[in-house]
């Protein structure tokens, strides 16, 4: 008896979930077909294959393609775990035989789509060896084999190419087709005016400045910029000729108490002669000045020292001790996009869809993803340290400013403003030093390109919310969401059905009215909160979290890379998570019973200053002292 | 012998490290006989620091000008740094704790002298006495009985007293099994599994040797035991020593049962690490997770290469094993090694708490400790002589025992609803089982401690863990009875490192503590508006 499963043991469960999400959000469903579509999606085909799941074999199923997803539901019920539990087999086989559960649901967006391949030819022998290989960019792979006879794979290939690669074919990307309408306008989360006010800017050391209301003067900045008060426009259009890409320096936070700030940029053009510029070294002089409390102006160059020396050849470098005496440069040794993209290659080929058993903290070492993460954090912590305790105003740059800038200023922000921990900071905290700023998320993922080999792919963005994700583990009580919120951010990311990361810059954004033609991914979970929220959250002001970013102390993040393996799933929702929900919901509903009868008893309870209804007196306040 | 004569000086001026996060304390040390003590005087708080010497494990000494340093590894992994005032009083003291810590007297340890307010001598050592299993088990079922033919332990000198046989078979022929087994421990019943009426059995190995030998009244035991199950229950025998080694161990007597002589069982070999590899791999891991060097890039293969998680996958795949064949095979499982009292109490402790939901309650799982590894003659005092940090060769040493708990740690860890006890109640296991005030993991055997009088002379640590100032730090404020087995993932991702353990010394102060205090506020606010228990409405996902 103790062995009837009690939840449903699917081994696509999260996609699953999606299904329930998506029919909250009202999505409609074509009754005879049971498939989900959002308004706006629509169906292109549908044909009976066979998918070859790596963890329970070939399933016999009907994929439906319509413009926004793949969905596949298997014919039969499948292999209930009546088989096989003869003589003792091993562990995992009988575990396997356990899983097997009801009909098997494939809900894939195309976006994530990152290559189609045929395999086998139409002479093809061997069962099952005639079909599709579809490359995703989500860690996992899909191959479905199909009938040799009748070019049913030509049109299934030809349909997908089509709908997943749009670009390609001139057709419009999901999101400008998608009719979702949500209560909450996530376009609306950020003003960048409004956060800059909440940090106390502009004072009188900083301005804002509109300089960039037309993107002439840098085309992947922002339009609002925050500069120094002693530097005129004509100084930044002349720094502007100095730094690669025209990304001048300019703030990205300022700390409330010490005023010292972070600034991001790009690297000085330098190049092999050594060329120097007044203008920008007066620049930084300035921002240096800003600050009265140290008389050193600290620059992070994000990249490995001989990086940044090899830099010199095509131009760039980095700023001289002679040439900026009032500066100290330190290098961080964070490897560039292409480092990155191969590191999490070798993380996929140890995950899925097998895992590598014998020697896995070996293999995954040999992948160097967690030695990456590290290097990032402690980049991070370098710079909020610096900036919090060091009392000095800090620079950071690697060679164009989009990529491992984004990680170092995005990241030492979440280290030292609270406020970024909250649902909605985090969302502007990405759209801020993110989306705003020009981190290439059109060039870095691809989205609806059929380029897969594309040199310019990098999972920069992953490797950011991997780094959140280390220090939410690391401080359970510290974020006001949760591990769900951070992996559906990762689904869309990819799935084209939210403006929100398509393109690579403001302009580009602007150009295409993404704001009035597409919906905000922050409309969804912001009209869906409570899914994301961490029971655990203690708010606290002006507290610096400083993560250990030792190897001891960072872990492969299992839920999210190796979440299509069904063997992991176990520990899924969070039974914790789900059990103290109730608790605090249980005991919100105690505290307001409780104020109702002293209501209703109020002459003998009615002094407030003892009433111990007050919530806020029942919240339990913790703090840790750093 | 008088430990005066151990104590080479008074006192002297020192100042403590206690590692990263904690202030060095300054003030008077002294040697006691049993305690290392520090007092920084009367305005400090705390105004005594005190240490248990028998929980030294090793200690360093070097003498510098007029002053010297003394690092004690304690056997709870912690390492301190005293630095002492005058070249003399640093090698007395040294000298001191270096005889003190190494007593192997059992009578004359400190638990025959902690006497602390509140708890009365021989309570809770009734707590968990065998008949009360039997009890339990007799409600069940009329297959099984109560012997007492081990009252003088002359059947097996490492069991207790009563052990559960089964009914059809008399004294005599247990007397005859036990002379077939390894130092007695004919098959007894572990746990019976209610569900599917069958039972987990334990014992060594048969003394089959190279002739091969038989025993009939063995035969007819485990015969007795598929016959006290069901018409046509069959049985496995679970071994854990690879086939190879089994065969070996007939050339020094030893064996294993043949397939012939025991129709109905089947045996599986399920090769799992005990002794010395076990102790060299807890070493090197403990070596690892202390070693100060901060470019940890080969961190992870180090932790691959110390082959602890290993270990923990192997222990809970095997019970695993014999867990399913009870609740999915309905078979009668046996399982043993060589001698039955390492790897064989790992195996079935493990299984019963997979299976049992009274295992996984606070009083269930110290009843299970007390039955399992306790009486069932684990032989602390030999394995639990030293830690990871001795510099002297292990004889006995073999840290099976945290094995188990960090096997324990692991399921916690995948169902965090469903044990009762949490991370704190597993850390003071480990702690009390290396080095204790209570006598509860004194000696070898019942045997042992019936000898030297432990039940009437010492505390028992389950009095002292059961008192209500203790329970914040052991229970598990969410939890939630789970009438289910817990099938615990054993892929290699799905194990971690108890960092809790590990690296306890060494982690900065922990915010994990904070948010558990804050589960234990919510948990005793909701208790306390609501006055009844939690509905069990949250019950943990299975496989």
């Amino acid at each position: 008896m103790a062995s009837a499963p009690t939840s449903k043991y699917n081994s696509h469960s999260l996609e699953n979930e999606s299904i329930k999400r998506t029919s909250r959000d009202g999505v409609n469903r074509d009754i005879g077909e049971a498939l989900p579509r959002l308004p706006g999606e629509t169906r292109i085909t549908d044909k009976e294959v066979i998918y070859i799941c790596p963890f329970n074999g070939p399933i016999k199923g009907r994929v439906y393609i319509t413009n926004y997803r793949l969905y596949l539901r298997s014919l039969e019920t499948h292999l209930e775990f009546s088989h096989g539990v003869r003589g003792l087999t091993t562990w995992s086989q009988l575990k396997d035989a356990s899983l097997q559960d009801s009909a098997l649901i494939l809900d894939v967006p195309l976006g994530v789509i990152s290559r189609i391949e045929k395999m086998g030819g139409a002479t093809s022998r061997g069962e099952n060896s005639y079909g599709l290989d579809i490359t995703c960019k989500d860690m996992r792979n899909l191959r479905f084999a199909l009938k040799q006879e009748g070019h049913s794979r030509r049109d299934m290939f030809e349909i997908l190419t089509r709908y997943a690669f749009p670009l390609a074919h001139s057709l419009p990307m999901f999101a400008f087709l998608n009719e979702e309408k949500f209560d909450v306008d996530g376009w609306m989360v950020y003003n960048p005016v409004e956060e800059y006010r909440r940090q106390g800017l502009p004072n009188h050391h900083w301005r804002i400045t509109f300089i960039n209301k037309c993107y002439e003067l840098c085309d992947t900045y922002p339009a609002l910029l925050v500069v120094p008060y002693r530097a005129s426009d004509d100084d930044l259009r002349r720094v502007a000729t100095f730094r690669s890409r025209n990304r001048i320096p300019v703030l990205s936070w300022i700390h409330p108490e010490n005023k010292t700030v972070i600034v991001r940029c790009s690297q000085p053009l330098v190049g092999v002669s050594g060329k120097r510029n007044k203008d920008d070294e007066k620049y930084l002089d300035v921002i240096r000045e800003t600050n009265r409390q140290i008389n050193k102006l600290t620059i992070y160059d994000a990249r490995p020292n001989v990086n940044a020396v090899a830099n010199k050849a095509t131009g760039g470098g980095y700023e001289s001790d002679d040439a900026y005496h009032n500066a100290e440069l330190f290098f961080l040794d964070i490897h560039n996009i292409h480092v990155m993209r191969e590191s999490l290659k070798k993380v996929k080929d140890i995950v899925y869809p097998n895992v590598e058993e014998s020697h896995w903290l070996s293999s995954l070492e040999s992948t160097h993803w967690l030695e990456h993460i590290k290097l990032v954090l402690t980049g991070a912590i370098q710079v909020a340290d610096r900036v919090s305790s060091g009392k000095s105003s800090v620079v950071v740059h690697c060679s164009d400013g989009w990529d491992r800038t984004a990680q170092l200023t995005s990241l030492a922000m979440l280290m030292l403003d609270s406020y970024y921990r909250s649902i909605e900071g985090f969302e502007i905290l990405v759209q801020k030093e993110w989306i705003s700023f020009g981190h290439k998320f059109a060039s870095r993922i691809g989205h609806g390109d059929k380029n897969h080999a594309d040199a310019d792919r990098s999972p920069i963005f992953l490797q950011f919310i991997d780094c959140v994700w280390q220090m939410s583990k690391q401080f359970p009580t510290a974020f006001e969401f949760n591990e769900r919120f951070l992996i559906i951010i990762l689904d869309h990311l990819y799935s084209c059905r939210f403006g929100t990361f398509l393109y690579n810059c403001e302009s580009a954004r602007e150009k295409q009215k993404v704001t009035e033609r597409t919906v905000s991914l922050w409309s969804l979970i912001n009209s869906n909160k409570d899914k994301f929220k961490n029971p655990f959250y203690t708010k606290e002001i002006n507290r610096v979290l400083y993560p250990v970013a030792s190897m001891r102390h960072l872990e492969l993040w299992v839920n999210y890379y190796i979440r299509w393996n069904p063997r992991i799933k176990q520990q899924q929702p969070n039974p914790v998570e789900q059990r103290y929900m109730e608790l605090l919901a249980l005991r919100d509903e105690y505290i307001k019973r409780l104020e109702e009868l002293q209501l209703a008893n109020s002459p003998k309870l009615s002094d407030p200053s003892t009433s111990p209804s007050s919530p806020s007196q029942m919240m339990p306040h913790v703090q840790t002292h750093f | 012998m008088e430990f005066s004569e151990l104590i080479r000086t008074g006192q002297a001026q020192a100042e403590l490290l206690r590692g990263p996060e904690m202030p060095p304390l300054r003030g008077t040390l002294c040697v006691t006989g049993h305690h290392l003590l520090l007092s920084p005087g009367p305005q400090a708080t705390p105004d005594l620091w005190l240490l248990l010497l028998r929980s030294v494990d090793s200690i360093e000494k070097r003498v510098a000008g007029d002053a010297g340093t003394i690092t004690l590894r304690c056997k709870d992994l912690r390492v301190l740094q005293l630095d002492i005032e005058g070249v003399e009083a640093t090698l007395d003291i040294a000298r001191s704790i270096e005889a003190l810590s190494s007593l192997e007297s059992v009578i004359t340890s400190f638990p025959f002298f902690y006497r602390p307010k509140g708890l009365r001598l021989g309570e809770a050592w009734h707590f968990h006495p065998p008949e009360r299993y039997y009890k339990r088990v007799a409600r069940e079922t009329r297959a099984w009985r109560l012997s007492e033919a081990n009252e003088d332990f002359s059947l097996c000198p490492s069991y207790p007293r009563a052990v559960i046989v089964p009914r059809a078979v008399d004294d005599d022929a247990l007397a005859l099994s036990a002379r077939f087994r390894h130092g007695g421990r004919f098959p007894v019943l572990s746990y019976y599994h209610a569900p599917s009426g069958t039972v987990l059995l334990r014992s060594s190995q048969p003394l089959t040797g190279p002739q091969k030998r038989r025993c009939a009244d063995d035969e007819e035991l485990l015969r007795a035991v598929l016959a006290g199950a069901r018409p046509g229950a069959r049985g496995f025998i679970v071994d854990t020593r690879s086939a190879q080694a089994a065969k070996q161990a007939r050339m020094t007597g030893g064996g294993t049962e043949a397939k012939a002589a025991y129709p109905g069982w089947k045996r599986l070999h399920r090769p799992l690490e005990r002794g010395r590899p076990l102790q060299e791999s807890f070493v090197r891991l403990v070596e690892a997770c202390g070693d100060p060097e901060q470019s940890m890039d080969r961190w992870l293969s180090r932790l691959d290469g110390c082959r602890w998680l290993s270990h923990v996958k192997e222990a809970l795949s095997t019970a695993c094993l014999a867990a399913q064949g009870m609740e999915w095979e309905g078979a009668c499982i046996l399982v043993h090694g060589a001698e039955g009292t390492d790897s064989t109490l790992l195996v079935t402790s493990l299984a019963q708490l997979i299976l049992d939901p009274l295992s996984r309650t606070m009083a269930g799982f110290q009843e299970l400790i007390e039955r399992e590894w306790i009486q069932a003659g684990h032989p602390f005092q030999l394995r639990c002589a030293h830690s990871a940090f001795s510099h002297t060769r292990p004889k006995h040493e073999a840290p099976i025992f945290l094995l188990f708990l960090d096997c324990v740690w692991q399921l916690g860890r995948q169902f965090p609803l469903s044990l009762e006890f949490g991370e704190g109640m597993l850390l003071a296991l480990f702690d009390h089982s290396y080095a204790s005030p209570f006598g509860t993991f004194l000696c070898n055997s019942e045997k042992e401690r019936c000898l030297c009088e432990v039940r009437t002379r010492t505390h028992s640590l389950w009095s002292g863990l059961n008192q209500p100032k203790e329970q914040r730090k052991l229970r598990n404020p969410l939890y939630v009875p789970n009438p289910l087995a817990i099938w615990p993932s054993v892929e290699p991702q799905s194990l971690r490192l108890w960092q809790g353990l590990f690296l306890r010394w060494t982690h900065p102060p922990e915010p994990s503590e904070v948010a558990w205090e804050k589960v234990w506020q919510i948990a005793t606010d909701q208790e306390k508006t609501e006055g009844s228990q939690p509905t069990d409405s949250a019950s943990e996902p299975q496989p």
